[in-house]
């Protein structure tokens, strides 16, 4: 993000009407950014000045009165529904009724067509991993620093993944690959555990619902594992058990 | 719509009553005083008598301001047409340079919250009502959108501007500068 765009989200941010992933990615900006932390800094003084200073005018008890008193002498009989009316609200609702039914007809549809297109990307990535398993071609960047195996990736892709390494908990990772899910280009982190191969295939999340708990599913034996967090789409594949895989996937998916 | 039924008035003890305060510093920020602020109120409460039967909404704050907005406007039309900028960014933008009052005309002006209130007062409506409703009744976009019936860019484009516009009014700079910059 430039401080040409953090300057434009700056008011929606601090209205609080960002949503999380914008909003990280505005406050990450703010952090190495004077210009853009300082209007920040601004708005936000501003905010306080007009909420403490600025009159918030009550109602005179005068005001109150006069109310009181108009809805005091409103008729006592009140007029009768009129039948005209009556069968406009029919009709309206109807109309309602038939709109509500395409809107859920189509949010099923596309909940429908969101799951078939989630499934063929968990066939997708076995299909990667078995893929790079039996060439032999594991990585196409061999390290377990990840601040080599990051901008390897990064440098050959539009986004810049999280790299993470977990050696100290048995799962150190040893390399990068590019691979395609979707028809697009994406970033796959391998993990070793034991004597297994894991791959973690990530790219960013379109749209901001964020679910970092992993979702299972098995495909030919391999265990895929689902998730969406830290603004990032994750799946994990792999022989190894599925309490591990999900584990992992996590923890990236978490951020941590 | 003539007459409001007493299911009506006790509908609108319920909806409306509780917005009272709300309704009056809208109406307040609107007109710029407060006598024909109660008349804004009191036209509008008489308007959400007659149509508090037909509301079936979620958000009683967000339609009875509408109406308050839609009083508040009818009496700016009869009593200060000039101040009715017709719709449109280029006319806002416009007008914004001509309300700015000079530091001189503003050197009465000696507490700081007295400045703040009268650079708010200062702005042209279309920017302050959006800019009331967003901070002193704490009010989402989308609401903001529906009492004022402009889009959610609209609303935030014209945030965007009245705070600009208060952040280089002179009634504030002024202020900053007589008390050392602090």
């Amino acid at each position: 993000m430039n401080c040409h765009e953090a300057m434009a989200l700056l008011p929606t941010l601090s209205d609080g009407e960002l949503d999380a992933l914008q909003s990280a990615a505005v406050e990450k900006h703010i952090l190495g950014c004077a210009p853009c932390s300082a209007q920040r800094d601004a708005l936000a003084a501003l905010r306080l000045r007009i909420r403490s200073e600025a009159p918030y005018y009550t109602a005179p008890e005068t005001l109150q009165a006069r109310i009181r008193a108009t809805i005091a002498r409103t008729p006592a009989t009140g007029i009768p529904v009129r039948p005209p009316r009556e069968r406009w609200r029919w009709l309206s609702a109807g109309a309602f009724a038939g709109s509500a039914a395409t809107v859920v007809a189509w949010f099923l549809g596309s909940a429908v067509l969101d799951w078939r297109v989630s499934s063929d990307l968990d066939t997708e990535a076995v299909a990667d991993h078995t893929r790079a398993t039996l060439s032999q071609r594991l990585t196409d960047v061999s390290s377990s620093d990840r601040h080599t195996v990051k901008p390897w990736l990064s440098s050959r892709l539009d986004y810049s993944p999280p790299v993470q390494d977990f050696a100290a908990d048995g799962l150190p990772l040893v390399g990068g690959r590019l691979d395609y899910l979707g028809g697009q280009p994406i970033a796959t982190l391998v993990y070793r555990y034991r004597e297994h191969t894991i791959d973690v295939f990530v790219r960013p999340l379109a749209g901001s619902a964020s679910t970092p708990a992993p979702t299972l599913t098995t495909q030919r034996g391999f265990n895929v594992a689902h998730a969406k967090g830290a603004g990032m789409e994750w799946w994990g594949v792999s022989d190894v058990s599925a309490d591990v895989l999900s584990a992992l996937v996590a923890r990236l998916a978490h951020g941590e | 719509m003539s007459a409001a039924s007493p299911a009506g008035a006790s509908r609108f003890e319920q909806l409306v009553l509780p917005q009272l305060d709300a309704a009056y510093n809208l109406a307040r920020w609107l007109t710029r005083n407060a006598s024909d602020a109660e008349d804004v109120v009191q036209d509008a409460c008489e308007r959400a008598l007659k149509y508090v039967g037909g509301f079936h909404g979620d958000e009683p704050k967000a339609w009875f301001l509408t109406i308050v907005r839609h009083a508040g406007y009818d009496w700016i039309k009869r009593n200060r047409p000039a101040e009715l900028i017709p719709d449109g960014a280029e006319a806002l933008e416009g007008a914004a340079d001509i309300v700015q009052p000079t530091p001189e005309q503003s050197a009465v002006t000696q507490e700081s919250g007295a400045a703040l209130a009268e650079a708010i007062a200062a702005l042209p409506l279309g920017y302050r009502e959006v800019l009331i409703l967003r901070e002193l009744e704490d009010m989402s976009y989308r609401d903001i959108a529906r009492v004022v019936d402009i889009p959610i860019g609209t609303v935030m484009s014209r945030l965007a501007r009245a705070r600009a516009l208060l952040q280089r009014s002179p009634l504030l700079v002024a202020i900053r500068e007589r008390s050392g910059g602090a």
